[in-house]
């Protein structure tokens, strides 16, 4: 779970300096004051939770069927994880990262009370290098359960920067942050490579 | 204001001359008080855990420690135990050991000093396998990996 | 009170600089020789008054020319080698190796630096212990004594203690002399938040690990301090983490940058330190009525704490570790250390000589240790 956990918290920061940044207006529209934002937030998170659940679901029953070989089971996520972390670092350094996400999509939406419950949607299913990286480790767990606590514990990482989102009007050094967010999203990409490139060792030499 | 401020300021300032010092000849007590606060003792990962048995067989002496499953926020499922031998060891040590202390053996351990090879025989099956085995400055130490 | 002086020179003359040498003089002597001088082993003097000799003419130097940096760094410099000498001569005569073993990792023999710090905080909280393998209170380097000096350090230095205090600074801070002239200028400023970045990932991985992982994994001065024995194909990879690191960011990139880029990019230590920025009563300013904005400064500022915007602001940033390069390097003496509360441009002088005393007694004590400990083994190996 600790890889997860980092994994989340770290891809976590750079989601919200890019989807955060689309969501706040949504949720300070309107005459809304702290406990209103509180409450679109909560919606927000609890849609990300079910997909993020739906998703541990479908990837370990995925898994099950592709990674039924030991050897497969170890050499091909290692790969995977190679791959989506070189892609984590290169998202977290890109100079062409653009500045906003799928979260946009929302603007288009009339009903102001769906807004957080699509936001949550679009933002779980916003399929960065940090969800393709949990979305092969749910695969090769052993068991559904240890699935849903990796999809568990980076739901967790992630929410963690959302949380203070409500009172995002009076954080000061937004830039700081998210300097900071990129930067660790990039090192938490160079942890998983160390692991990918574990697995693959480990998998050659049992294999 | 701005004549408190800097009346401040130059106090502070003076304040940390003072606290330097008297920092280097202040370090041995202050080292001592601060040893006493409640976080300042070593994690069991590293000591090994508390010695809960000791046993004397003539010049050796076999010490079994707590196992550990020292977690951030709650224990973790795989931990291990430390064994230690002191005093005057011989060349094979086969010891079996019950480290539970529910009457029965755990696992048993054959020790090769020479050679440096060591055996791990498990008796249960929540008995992994060697994680340490090393000559000390005081004898021979092991560490078993266990499932809690 | 001391206003703006007309030539904006900190020079004093020889007895002025004498007078302000004197106090260090003798606290100096004190401490070196622990209020019982003991000249019995002519070695150990000889290494005590070269030690004693060399402070206090760097700080006379620093009180008769003006200037601060280049006297700080000669300190710094030769703080740096003289640790790294001392700790592998202790390590060789005791293990014949510079690797640790397994014996010494559970016998808790490990002595501890404050990199490991940044790492505890999280794990003492939480479970009330100490991730590190070292001593508590007794021997070389305690886990008790090491907290106490930094602790103290950093609240009166802040993130002065990256040049006035750490015994590894010296190293990425001599290479970045070599070169008169940078051969790589444009570096993103985005890089110097990576030891925040490095900071919540140590922090992180140390508290889910329950163990120290930049010390493990990513501290290039294992290459010139101590490691883990090469015994497992990790440990192998560990060893080639440490010696690429500091081949590239303590001797490289210093080099072609004159840049201290270990400090500035990889660090945990130097961005907690830069939050203590906060607490210290020392800080350097710009007096905006006399700087012309050349920005010399912030060319000539290793560790990239200086930005345009600041010198257009008239503010210096946190990462500032007052290594006294910029005041030296500006051409107008426009940059000076200063005390917070007091404007800048005013009360030059005082801030200078009050901070100077604080920031050199701590480096001369600090660093006296091993310097004599370095000398008496090589007079021993000499004569």
């Amino acid at each position: 779970m600790t890889d997860s956990l980092i994994l989340g918290l770290s891809s976590g920061s750079a989601c919200l300096a890019t989807c955060g940044m689309v969501m706040f207006p949504y949720l300070m529209s309107g005459s809304a004051g702290v406990k209103r934002i509180a409450l679109d937030l909560s919606l927000f998170l609890l849609t990300r939770f079910i997909v993020y659940f739906l998703l541990a679901t479908a990837a370990w029953y995925f898994g099950q069927g592709l990674f039924s070989n030991q050897i497969v089971r170890n050499i091909v996520p290692g790969i995977l994880y190679v791959v989506f972390a070189v892609l984590l670092v290169w998202y977290s350094l890109s100079k062409s990262r653009k500045p906003d996400c799928p979260a946009k999509i929302v603007k288009t939406v009339n009903n102001r009370r769906l807004v957080p419950v699509l936001l949550g949607v679009v933002n779980s299913l916003g399929f960065c290098p940090a969800l393709l990286l949990i979305l092969t480790k749910g695969a090769t767990q052993l068991t559904l359960v240890q699935s849903y606590l990796a999809f568990l514990a980076f739901f967790i990482g992630s929410s963690l920067w959302f949380l203070p989102l409500p009172l995002a009007g009076r954080v000061k050094k937004k830039e700081v942050l998210k300097n900071i967010g990129i930067l660790a999203t990039g090192l938490a990409g160079i942890i998983f490579m160390i692991k990918g490139l574990t697995n693959i060792i480990g998998g050659i030499i049992n294999g | 204001m701005k004549k408190i401020k800097l009346i401040a300021g130059i106090c502070w300032a003076f304040a940390a001359l003072i606290l330097i010092v008297v920092l280097f000849p202040a370090l041995n007590g202050l080292s001592a008080s601060f040893s006493k606060l409640p976080f300042m003792k070593l994690n069991p990962r590293y000591t090994g855990g508390e010695v809960v048995t000791r046993t004397v067989e003539s010049a050796c002496t076999l010490d079994i420690r707590k196992p550990v499953f020292t977690g951030f926020f709650k224990e973790r499922k795989s931990g291990f135990v430390q064994v230690d031998w002191r005093g005057t060891l011989p060349e094979i040590i086969n010891d079996s050991i019950d480290y539970d202390h529910d009457g029965r053996k755990d696992f048993r351990i054959i020790i090769n000093r020479k050679e440096s090879k060591s055996n791990l025989v498990a008796l249960k099956t929540n008995v992994k396998d060697i994680s340490v085995s090393t000559p000390t400055s005081y004898g021979w130490a092991v560490r078993v990996n266990l499932n809690k | 009170m001391d206003n703006v002086l007309k030539s904006a020179e900190m020079r004093k003359s020889v007895g002025k600089s004498l007078l302000y040498t004197l106090p260090m003089f003798l606290i100096t002597f004190i401490f070196m020789t622990g209020g019982k001088p003991n000249f019995s082993d002519p070695s150990a003097t000889l290494a005590l008054v070269i030690t004693f000799g060399l402070v206090n003419i760097l700080y006379f130097m620093m009180h008769f020319t003006g200037r601060t940096d280049r006297y700080r760094a000669v300190l710094f410099i030769i703080f740096a080698l003289s640790l790294s000498f001392t700790l592998i001569r202790n390590m060789l005569e005791m293990r014949h190796s510079m690797s640790f073993s397994q014996a010494d990792l559970l016998e808790c023999k490990i002595p501890f630096c404050h990199l490991v710090i940044p790492m505890m905080i999280l794990p003492a909280a939480f479970t009330k212990s100490i991730i590190f393998p070292g001593s508590i209170i007794n021997g070389f380097a305690s886990i008790s004594s090491m907290v106490v000096l930094w602790l103290v350090a950093t609240i009166v230095l802040g993130r002065g203690f990256c040049s006035w205090g750490c015994f590894y600074g010296g190293w990425d801070d001599g290479f970045s002399r070599i070169k008169k002239r940078p051969v790589l200028r444009k570096i993103n400023d985005l890089w110097r938040w990576m030891p925040f970045a490095v900071l919540l990932m140590v922090a992180l991985t140390a508290a889910m690990t329950l163990m120290p992982t930049y010390c493990s994994w990513i501290c290039p001065f294992k290459a010139v301090t101590e490691f883990e024995q090469i015994t497992s194909v990790e440990s192998v990879a560990k060893a080639g983490v440490f010696l690429s690191l500091f081949g590239g960011l303590v001797v490289v990139l210093p080099v072609i940058t004159r840049k201290r880029t270990q400090c500035s990019f990889l660090c945990p230590m130097g961005a907690l330190n830069t939050l203590s920025n906060k607490v210290t009563p020392f800080t350097v300013k710009i007096d905006k009525k006399v700087c012309t904005e050349c920005f010399k400064c912030v060319d000539i500022c290793p560790l990239f704490a200086i930005s345009r915007e600041d010198v257009k602001k008239g503010d210096i940033s946190l990462f500032c570790s007052k290594c006294g390069k910029c005041v030296d390097g500006c051409s107008k003496k426009a940059i000076h250390f200063g005390i917070k509360g007091i404007p800048a441009g005013s009360m030059k002088n005082f801030s200078r000589n009050l901070f100077l005393f604080v920031s050199f007694l701590f480096l001369a004590v600090f660093s006296s240790g091993p310097i004599m400990n370095t000398l008496h083994n090589l007079f021993k190996l000499i004569f």
